[in-house]
């Protein structure tokens, strides 16, 4: 939050003082150049004045010249001054003052124009009126010799106003012999002196205005004022220029803090940065490695996996390390874990081409790159040695583990050796085990996947169909019942065996629905031939499924006249928990006519003690029995046993996998009621219309 | 006679160079405005009662001015000084008798608005011109926009009168170097610097470069009423000063002076050295200083030759 106001501060700073730096930037370039504008334009003026007064000076000296230059010298100076007094730098109030002072030179260069004007005409006629004295006095030749004095007074007239034009100074005329006199009665001296006194005359009126002209023109104050006017400028200039330096100085000082900013920005974005490199590099670490041992993790391995050229596996396995955990708790199991992990870091500590990993909670990987296989195989052996024979010392406890180790180098490599491993979960003898194809692991698998497929698209296109096997009542030989039995039929029409699909279907969804088809169609079944009865194989969580008890007993009770024909073989493979459920069913069933029987008996878990609790109508004698009578001594006589059981429990008998005669005589010589098999005949897709057997 | 060499020295060594320049023979003209303004000066558009054009007083043909001794306005009212040349009259330094006009853009209003010349005003001017498809195009084409405005009317008529000039004078040529003048002719333009003439009649136009007194030695016509520069600047002193008038085509523009008094050059000699000078001229030099002032006459405007 702070690192958010700080940045907001300096972008802050920055626009403002971006914006401030335009702002002096336009200010001191406009400034600047109405500043020299100004003094620019002074100048002009003041030059077109001093030219002025250049041509002013010509006229003075050459008896004749051209004007033009004098008449545009006048119009420049009148437009100098307007431009002048119109300077953009005037219009800012500081200069108040100096527009004041220049409007004030108004009336003296009007006066200096008008003063030149007047110089020019005045100066023109005593310009002309001298030449011509000169040139007069030069042509009365005949007065030289006549009248040498006068002719002398001429020219010593002419001299006085020729010296009082050259010095400015109406002295040197200041007397009273400038007009010439004679008592000759010479018409032409009379003539002569009447011209001359004229141009005599015309002189002394003249000569008083025009050097007071002359003295205006050179006294005018004009130049001294704009002089003034420019130090008055220049110091109300120089409080200007001041401002902007001070407003450069606060720029410069905003520039600096901003600069300041932005380091110590730049610092916590280092800061930052490293802490942030800090915080991605354990992040990576952990993410490549297992917190409680160290080793690395099942990513860092997946990674190596992919860099190595050859790889070798080997996946080691706790036997029930949750054992461990449940007895001793997690701390300890960690702590085992642990000490494992220090084992076999230590064991492969010197072996270049082997990095170890921890895979899962229990399961540590070897991966090596390029090794034989039988070496590898004899590593995983002495490990496997190595750590049974080991002595866990851990809070004072004793432990010893055991290890299953597969070994796989067949890609894909992790999947593969989980497979050997679960293969070897299931054969305590063997401790290593290394992945072939020819274990055909993979296959089963497959396989699985491909029936759920087929259960799939069977029970959608009604395909989960009974088959139906005889069973003879051997005292009759005839055929008095049918066993339903569950088939698969393909969509290319092959059937498939339950063994191939059962086991699979009751981990899936459509388990239900193969029950449910097999209740329906056996029923139909029953209806149509109402002279057999039929029975159906219920495994015990079908017992205890609700759903499937309920429909059950829903067809039951909508069939009266079929249910009294139709059974209930208990498939007794798994080892019954719940006995009281599996006696409410039996007399749930019994009610409505039907019988149960106790399937497979003879092996797996079945036991005399359900007889004690449970309602059995029949009860199957296992095929491995029945099987072998004929030549086993001892099966015969468990046989026997079972019947004379049976019959003293008020049951009967059913002897599965009968396949030849000497089995079916022996059975009905021992007494026992009922038999099916091969022999008899083999489950078909509908019972018989005849009861006979058909050998 | 040390002395007389010096002054000889001062009057023509001093003044090696000609005050007097030729008339370039490169001016700078908008011809499109100026062509513009030739058709409007000959326009008696331009008066109260269609009877007078800028023409009808500045005979652009035959010296620029009036041989009237005061010209004829509308309704025949009569003027009250003598009519000026427009010819080269962009290089007078002022316009009318007494300067009253900085420049021809300045000047163009006067006559026109002027009672007894044009009296005509500005609404006039541009209703009556907008009425004329053909000048409606004609402005158009050069100054763009719908209507025509009597700015831009002034405009052209003032290019018009910057395109008169009179280049090549045979005294232009002379100063040029590009031939010699007559004997006569010589003799003529030396009287006219040692008579003094020169130091009013100068410059580009031989004058129109200052104000002068018209009696400036001897008092002349004290009791007349012209419009002189007294009645610009009020100051009793400048009675009888005018604008020293340009010499170009001076054969031309007979009358002469203010008052159209004198009907010949040699009798404006006589007047101007009686008055101004204070010299009596003799015969044979009013003669040389005739033949020098003829070579002013320049060939006529361009502009007057293009239909």
């Amino acid at each position: 939050m702070r690192l958010k106001k700080l940045i907001s501060l300096v972008i802050g700073l920055g626009v403002l003082s971006s914006i401030a730096i335009i702002y002096f930037y336009i200010i001191q370039k406009d400034f600047t150049k109405q500043h020299r504008e100004f003094l620019l334009s002074l100048n002009t003026f003041k030059s077109a004045h001093i030219d002025l007064e250049h041509q002013i000076l010509q006229s003075s000296i050459y008896s004749y010249h051209n004007q033009d230059d004098m008449a545009k010298n006048i119009d420049s100076l009148e437009s100098e001054y307007k431009a002048l007094l119109e300077s953009k730098i005037l219009k800012d109030a500081t200069y108040i003052e100096v527009k004041k002072e220049l409007q004030g030179l108004q009336k003296g260069l009007e006066q200096h124009i008008r003063s030149t004007q007047n110089y020019l005409m005045l100066n023109a006629s005593i310009k002309n009126s001298l030449v011509f004295l000169s040139r007069f006095i030069e042509e009365a030749n005949f007065l030289q010799e006549q009248d040498s004095e006068l002719f002398k007074s001429s020219w010593q007239i002419l001299k006085s106003f020729n010296d009082a034009k050259l010095m400015q100074d109406i002295d040197h005329i200041n007397h009273n012999n400038f007009l010439l006199s004679s008592n000759s009665k010479d018409k032409e001296t009379q003539d002569f002196i009447t011209n001359f006194n004229m141009h005599s005359n015309f002189l002394i009126k003249k000569y008083p205005p025009y050097i007071q002209t002359t003295k205006n023109i050179l006294s005018d104050s004009t130049r001294d004022k704009l002089e003034e006017i420019k130090k008055e400028f220049s110091h109300l200039a120089l409080d200007d220029f001041k401002a902007l330096d001070i407003f450069a100085s606060i720029l410069f000082s905003v520039f600096i803090i901003s600069l300041f900013f932005i380091i110590v920005l730049f610092l916590k974005y280092l800061r930052e940065n490293k802490k942030l490199q800090e915080t991605t590099t354990s992040l990576e670490y952990s993410l490549t490695h297992d917190q409680l041992t160290g080793l690395g993790s099942r990513a860092a391995f997946h990674i190596k996996l992919q860099e190595t050229a050859k790889p070798h596996l080997l996946l080691a396995n706790v036997d029930c390390f949750r054992c461990i955990n449940d007895i001793y708790g997690n701390d300890v199991g960690n702590l085992v874990l642990q000490e494992l992990s220090h084992i076999i870091t230590a064991e492969f500590s010197s072996t270049k081409n082997a990095s170890i990993y921890r895979l899962g909670g229990d399961e540590f990987g070897i991966l090596f790159d390029d090794i034989k296989r039988n070496e590898a195989f004899e590593i995983a052996v002495q490990l496997e040695k190595k750590i049974s024979n080991y002595n866990f010392l851990i809070s004072e406890l004793s432990l010893h583990l055991r290890v299953s180790i597969a070994s796989n180098f067949i890609a894909p490599i992790l999947e593969n050796a989980d497979l050997a491993l679960k293969e070897l979960k299931q054969d305590y003898t063997t401790r290593v085990l290394e992945y072939s194809e020819e274990l055909n692991l993979k296959t089963n698998v497959e396989d699985n996947m491909n029936i759920l497929e087929h259960i799939k698209l069977a029970v959608k296109n009604d395909n989960i169909i009974p088959y139906f096997q005889p069973i003879i009542n051997l005292k009759t030989q005839k055929i008095e019942k049918y066993e339903a039995l569950v088939r698969l039929r393909l969509a290319d029409g092959t059937i498939l065996e339950p063994f191939k699909f059962l086991e699979i279907s009751k981990k899936s969804p459509y388990y239900h629905n193969i029950t449910k088809s097999m209740i329906e169609k056996t029923l139909e079944m029953a209806k149509e031939f109402p002279q057999y009865r039929f029975s159906i194989n219920f495994s015990m969580i079908d017992i205890l499924d609700a759903k499937i008890l309920e429909m059950l007993c829903e067809t039951l009770r909508a069939n009266p006249k079929v249910a009294n024909r139709l059974d209930i073989e208990l498939l007794e493979s798994e080892n019954l928990q719940n006995i009281e459920a599996v006696q409410d069913f039996i007399s749930s069933i019994q009610k409505y006519g039907s019988k149960v029987l106790l399937d497979d008996f003879g092996t797996g878990y079945s036991n005399f003690s359900y007889f004690s609790n449970l309602n059995i109508d029949l009860i199957k004698i296992d095929g491995s029995i029945v099987r072998e009578i004929e030549n086993d001594k001892r099966k015969l006589h468990m046989l026997k046993s079972i019947h004379s059981f049976s019959n003293g429990m008020n049951m009967k008998n059913v002897a599965e996998f009968v396949e030849n005669k000497e089995v079916a005589d022996l059975l009905h010589e021992v007494g026992v009621e009922y038999a099916q098999g091969y022999y008899f005949g083999k489950p078909l897709e509908r019972p018989l219309d005849s009861d006979e057997i058909i050998f | 006679m040390k002395k007389l060499f010096l002054l000889h020295f001062i009057i023509f060594n001093l003044c090696a160079i000609e005050p007097i320049s030729p008339i370039p023979l490169d001016i700078e003209v908008d011809h499109a405005k100026a062509n513009l303004g030739k058709k409007l000066f000959f326009d008696t558009l331009f008066s109260r009662d269609n009877s007078t054009s800028c023409f009808s007083c500045h005979d652009v043909y035959d010296g620029g001015a009036d041989a009237k001794i005061v010209s004829i306005g509308v309704e025949d009212k009569k003027g009250n000084i003598q009519s000026p040349t427009v010819l080269n009259s962009r290089y007078n330094f002022r316009q009318f008798w007494n300067g009253r006009a900085r420049d021809l853009g300045e000047q163009i209003h006067g006559p026109i608005h002027n009672p007894v010349e044009h009296d005509m005003d500005a609404k006039t001017i541009e209703a009556r011109i907008n009425e004329m498809v053909e000048y409606r195009e004609m402005f158009s084409e050069v100054y763009g926009g719908a209507s025509i405005t009597y700015e831009q009317v002034m405009d052209a008529i003032v290019e018009f009168e910057n395109a008169l000039v009179t280049p090549n004078a045979k005294f232009d040529k002379f100063l040029r170097g590009e031939l010699e003048l007559d004997k006569d002719e010589k003799e003529g333009y030396v009287l006219f610097k040692k008579n003094g003439c020169i130091t009013c009649h100068n410059g580009i136009n031989i004058g129109g470069n200052s104000f002068q007194k018209m009696g400036t030695f001897m008092e002349y016509n004290e009791e007349s009423d012209y419009p002189d520069r007294s009645k610009i600047t009020t100051n009793p002193e400048h009675k009888n000063v005018f604008k020293v008038p340009t010499l170009r085509n001076i054969s031309k523009t007979a009358p002469y002076f203010h008052d159209g008094s004198a009907k010949t050059l040699k009798e404006a000699l006589g007047v101007m050295s009686k008055h101004n000078l204070g010299i009596i001229l003799k015969e044979h030099e009013v003669e040389d200083m005739v033949a020098f002032l003829k070579t002013l006459d320049g060939e006529m405007p361009k502009i007057l030759d293009i239909k």
